[in-house]
């Protein structure tokens, strides 16, 4: 069967955490594609591996929406690279994604409590 | 185009510079990779191999783009023409078939929507209808203004009631400066524009008499002009308003120009202007042949249905009728016919031919569909390799679908295009027939709304020939297909079993037209060999437009025609020339005569009310029409104004009137009418009956008078001399060479003569076939198209399945097997969808030529000869299309059909 792609759906599925990663990121400033994978597993601590075939499609769609614009600028090593900036409506939607990940976190954290104080 | 090279060069950019991106991400991390010691090669490889699939980032991240959609649009289209052009053959068989069923479908539709769909030029045209006094006879032309006029004071149903008069077949003759041109001069009431909703686009309207409705009689020598005589003849002069012109050599002062575009009564061939209609004397009265008759046309209240109108006037009528003193007049009145004006200009027959062959229209492209699914399904599974190719790089199942459908629409508009041009050749082919017999005047041509159909037509083609594959093959599985490596691999049974039904409906719907093409083929048969009671071959009939204004005082029998036709007699070549009030099947103008008789016997109470085709005819028609008598003698040239008068009647005038039993003689010598005051005129021959308005119709008693007898004084002078007056001319020459010497003679004795219509007997006779004739015209294109088609399909399906099983016939072969028996097998299978198809066929032919029962002449819907017929011209015609796959079949090379797999 041509089913769906295993890419696409790491991407539904990562879909909001990721574009609120990537904006997170871009707080720091203007970075390319290839740093703000860098950014990331660094952060995690080599934990977090973001997929490449995600995070272009995602940097698109964040420009689409307006969250993030883009320029084409010489990095330190003088390579052509088009750089993402975090936008004012961007750094909204961060505020809310991080508040509503914050949410999300205390209740699925509250019913996993429970089933742990449950079991013991 | 230019938009297009616009549109893809955006896209090039933006695509370069994702490109670019990612070439720049990669070359990053190669770097990266190199700082921490790795190898070039090594880096590079981990690089991409983290990375991922470079070209589907490409893809989802293009699906992001907002023009994304239009992007991927172009890019199937492209796609699509180039493997469209690839298979060219294919691709042209495609569009053919899509065209002719596009074409034909289109074409009808033009026809349709000119005829039955046109929007009357006036106000609300709905809510217009057609008053008819109805009874024993049918319908009846027009009422006398005493009824209209109680129908005006007590319905109220109607927001009003307008009348006129017009006499289609009469000319008037309006004097515009030095010219003389032929016009139709209705006259209407004061109410009449009122009721239409259109007002003068200059000067005023008549002055209507509020308690009559009709014109003051003031205005009884005012016209209104419509908006063409005005530019034509006038120059568009505003000043003509309150200038003097002459109609029929009387003078009318010009009070206003009606505004383009409306005409009234609708369909006039001839400019039109208006009269007012001033009530006379002759409208006090309610006596057959003694008032005028008048057309109504009315406008109901908002919100009152037809029926609801009908019902009141039907009321109205039955008290309305009980004041006919004549109680054979007032059975001819007894009820009320009320009709949409816009279908009042179409007859019933005529709408209903026209449905009739839209419907086989219509078939014919479902037929042109089916076939092309067919050849469709049969390609995609040539094709599942490379969808299988597609799917297998990430091509999602949505993509193919839209890939398919993106095909189907390229060839389907192609189809489109070329069905338009088809159209418009078939439109101008049968012009003639369509314009005589659907009453269009102007010229035939596609307009918006039915190139709006087109586009639903070419979307609707698109989707039922492309959906199909399109979802059964968005539904393929990559890895058997790509595994198995074989281009030609099956889809599976279903879609053969598919293929083999749409060629059965395919079969079953050819039947169906076949059918309707028989039975009217058939009917053409019988009507070319109806008896017409006359020689119809080397007749020339001149339709003179009688220009009686010129003659006022005068008598035309002897100052215009005696002359005229002695002048035609000596043209050479000429046999013989005679003139008649009206040439057979002329049915233009239909004049019945009630003969007073007095008396009480049953017999003179019946006679007291003859009513008969009426005609007056020269001494030589006998010769020029071959009209053999039963008793007695025609006309000669012993009949003269001063010599006893004589008239002639048919055998159906004898048997309805006299009783014809034993001896049609018995009528010899009886006083039948009087010409005038003074001379009764005598019969002194009963002539064999003939066909007088149309060839399915039957003979009617008829009364033929002796032209030369016929004085200013005879009573229907007027009514015979001044409207209709046609000239037949039995001649060996060819038209051509007649025409314009006959034009000339015409031309001499009276100017405005020189505008009549010439045609032959046999193309009047032709064009009385009407709606059969071109019926089995169009039919037979139709038909011979959904034959074709079908035959095709039946090949090509065979062809397939053959093309398929090669490997199993050589496996028969090398067992073997006859060649004959493999023969057999192929033979077999068409046969059983041959019988599958013809059975479902006959069925739905039978119901559907009930339909057809209104055109049929002397052939039931059901006719055995024609279904047998047909069916079997079906049958050999697709196992001739059958016998080549078949012969393939058994000529396969075993050890070939082996070797290949």
């Amino acid at each position: 069967m041509l089913g769906r792609n295993r890419y696409q759906n790491r991407i539904e599925l990562l879909q909001g955490t990721l574009d609120m990663l990537i904006l997170r990121t871009l707080q720091w400033g203007p970075a390319h594609g290839y740093g703000i994978v860098q950014a990331l597993r660094v952060q995690s601590g080599e934990a977090l591996q973001v997929e490449t075939g995600s995070l272009y499609p995602a940097l698109h769609r964040l420009q689409r929406q307006g969250w993030v614009e883009s320029e084409w600028k010489q990095t330190e090593s003088n390579q052509r690279a088009r750089f993402y900036r975090i936008t004012a409506a961007g750094k909204q939607q961060l505020m809310s994604d991080v508040g509503r990940w914050k949410q999300m976190v205390q209740v699925i954290g509250g019913i996993l409590g429970e089933v742990e104080g449950g079991e013991a | 185009m230019s938009f297009w090279r616009f549109g893809r060069r955006l896209f090039e950019r933006r695509k370069e510079e994702l490109e670019e991106e990612i070439q720049a991400h990669l070359r990053m991390d190669v770097a990266a990779r190199m700082e921490r010691g790795a190898s070039r090669a090594e880096a590079e490889a981990s690089a991409r191999r983290e990375f991922g699939n470079v070209a589907l980032v490409r893809d989802v991240t293009h699906g992001f783009w907002r023009w994304g959609w239009l992007e991927a649009l172009i890019g199937d289209l492209g796609y699509s023409v180039r493997v469209l052009r690839r298979s060219a053959g294919f691709s042209i068989a495609v569009i053919l078939t899509l065209a002719v069923g596009i074409g034909a479908a289109c074409a009808m539709f033009t026809v349709v929507d000119r005829v039955l769909l046109r929007s009357l030029p006036y106000r609300h045209p709905d809510e217009l209808a057609v008053i008819q006094e109805s009874g024993k006879r049918g319908a009846r032309n027009g009422s006398p203004y005493l009824d209209i006029a109680q129908w005006r004071a007590r319905s109220r149903t109607f927001r009003e009631i307008a009348f006129y008069d017009s006499n289609v077949r009469k000319t008037a003759f309006l004097n515009a400066g030095d010219a003389t041109i032929h016009v139709n001069a209705p006259a209407i009431s004061g109410n009449l524009l009122e009721t239409l909703g259109v007002h003068p686009a200059l000067g005023r309207e008549f002055r209507e008499d509020r308690a009559s409705g009709a014109v003051e009689a003031q205005d009884a020598h005012s016209l209104m002009l419509s908006d063409g005589v005005w530019r034509t003849n006038y120059g568009a002069d505003p000043a003509i308003v309150g200038k003097v012109v002459r109609v029929d050599g009387e003078a009318y002062t010009v009070i206003g120009v009606m505004p383009r575009g409306f005409t009234f009564p609708f369909g006039y061939e001839q400019p039109v202007v208006w009269r007012g209609l001033v009530l006379g004397t002759a409208d006090t009265v309610r006596t057959h042949n003694a008032n005028p008759d008048y057309q109504s046309i009315s406008r109901r209240e908002q919100g009152v249905t037809l029926a609801q109108a009908g019902a009141e006037l039907n009321v109205i009528q039955a008290d309305v009728v009980k004041s006919y003193a004549n109680a054979i007049d007032a059975e001819d009145m007894t009820g009320i016919q009320l009709t949409r004006y816009a279908d009042s200009l179409v007859e019933a027959k005529v709408q209903k031919a026209l449905l009739a062959l839209f419907g086989a229209a219509a078939l014919l492209w479902v037929i042109a569909c089916v076939n092309v699914t067919s050849l469709m399904l049969a390609r995609a599974t040539g094709r599942q390799r490379e969808m299988a190719v597609r799917g297998a790089l990430g091509a999602s199942r949505w993509q193919i679908a839209r890939q398919l459908l993106m095909e189907g629409l390229l060839l389907s508009s192609c189809g489109s295009l070329l069905g338009l041009g088809l159209s418009a050749a078939m439109l101008k082919l049968f012009e003639h027939g369509l314009t005589t017999e659907f009453g269009i005047r102007a010229q035939l041509a596609p307009n918006v709304p039915v190139l709006a159909g087109l586009l639903a037509l070419t979307a609707a083609s698109a989707f039922l020939i492309s959906a199909w594959p399109a979802f059964g093959m968005s539904r393929t599985h990559i890895e058997p297909v790509l595994r198995q490596g074989s281009p030609q691999q099956d889809m599976g049974r279903m879609p053969q079993r598919l293929r083999a039904v749409l060629v059965i409906t395919e079969i079953a719907l050819s039947l169906t037209l076949l059918v309707g093409c028989g039975l009217l083929l058939r009917t053409i048969y019988a009507l070319r060999h109806v008896p017409l009671g006359y020689r119809t071959d080397h007749v020339l009939v001149a339709k003179m437009t009688v220009p009686s204004y010129r003659f006022v005082g005068r008598n035309m029998t002897t100052d215009l025609y005696q002359p005229l036709v002695d002048r035609v007699k000596q043209l050479p070549g000429v046999e013989a020339a005679s003139l008649m009030s009206q040439a057979p099947m002329d049915h233009a103008v239909r004049m019945e005569f009630s003969l007073g008789r007095a008396g009480a016997s049953a017999d003179d109470i019946r006679r007291s009310n003859i009513r008969a085709e009426f005609r007056a005819v020269g001494p030589e028609m006998q010769r020029v029409f071959g009209f053999r008598m039963v008793r007695g003698r025609f006309f000669t040239d012993q009949d003269t104004a001063s010599s006893q008068a004589v008239v002639l009647v048919n055998r159906a005038f004898v048997k309805e009137y006299f009783g014809d039993q034993d001896d049609p003689g018995r009528i010899l010598g009886e006083k039948l009418m009087s010409l005038d005051s003074k001379r009764r005129a005598q019969v002194v021959g009963v002539f064999e009956d003939e066909r007088q308005v149309s060839v399915t119709a039957p003979p009617r008693p008829e009364v033929e008078v002796c032209i030369p007898q016929i004085t200013p004084k005879t009573g229907f002078y007027k009514g015979a001399e001044g409207v209709a007056m046609d000239l037949a001319v039995r001649t060996d020459q060819s038209p051509a060479v007649m025409l314009p010497e006959l034009r000339e003679i015409l031309r001499r004795a009276s100017p405005d003569l020189a505008e009549s219509t010439f045609t032959t007997m046999d193309q009047i006779v032709e064009d009385s076939y009407g709606s059969q004739r071109l019926a089995v015209e169009l039919l037979e294109i139709f038909a011979g198209s959904a034959l074709l088609l079908c035959v095709a399909g039946i090949y090509g399906l065979l062809a397939y399945l053959v093309a398929q099983r090669t490997r199993e016939m050589g496996v028969r072969i090398a067992l073997g097997a006859q060649r004959w028996d493999v023969m057999g097998l192929v033979l077999r299978q068409a046969a059983w969808m041959l019988i599958a198809g013809l059975g479902l066929g006959l069925g739905i032919a039978y119901v559907a030529s009930r339909g057809l029962r209104t055109f049929l002449f002397e052939v039931k819907p059901d006719d055995p000869w024609t279904l047998g017929a047909v069916t079997l011209l079906l049958f050999a015609s697709g196992l001739v299309a059958a016998y080549w796959p078949a012969r393939r079949a058994a000529g396969v090379d075993p050890m070939e059909a082996l070797r290949a797999e």
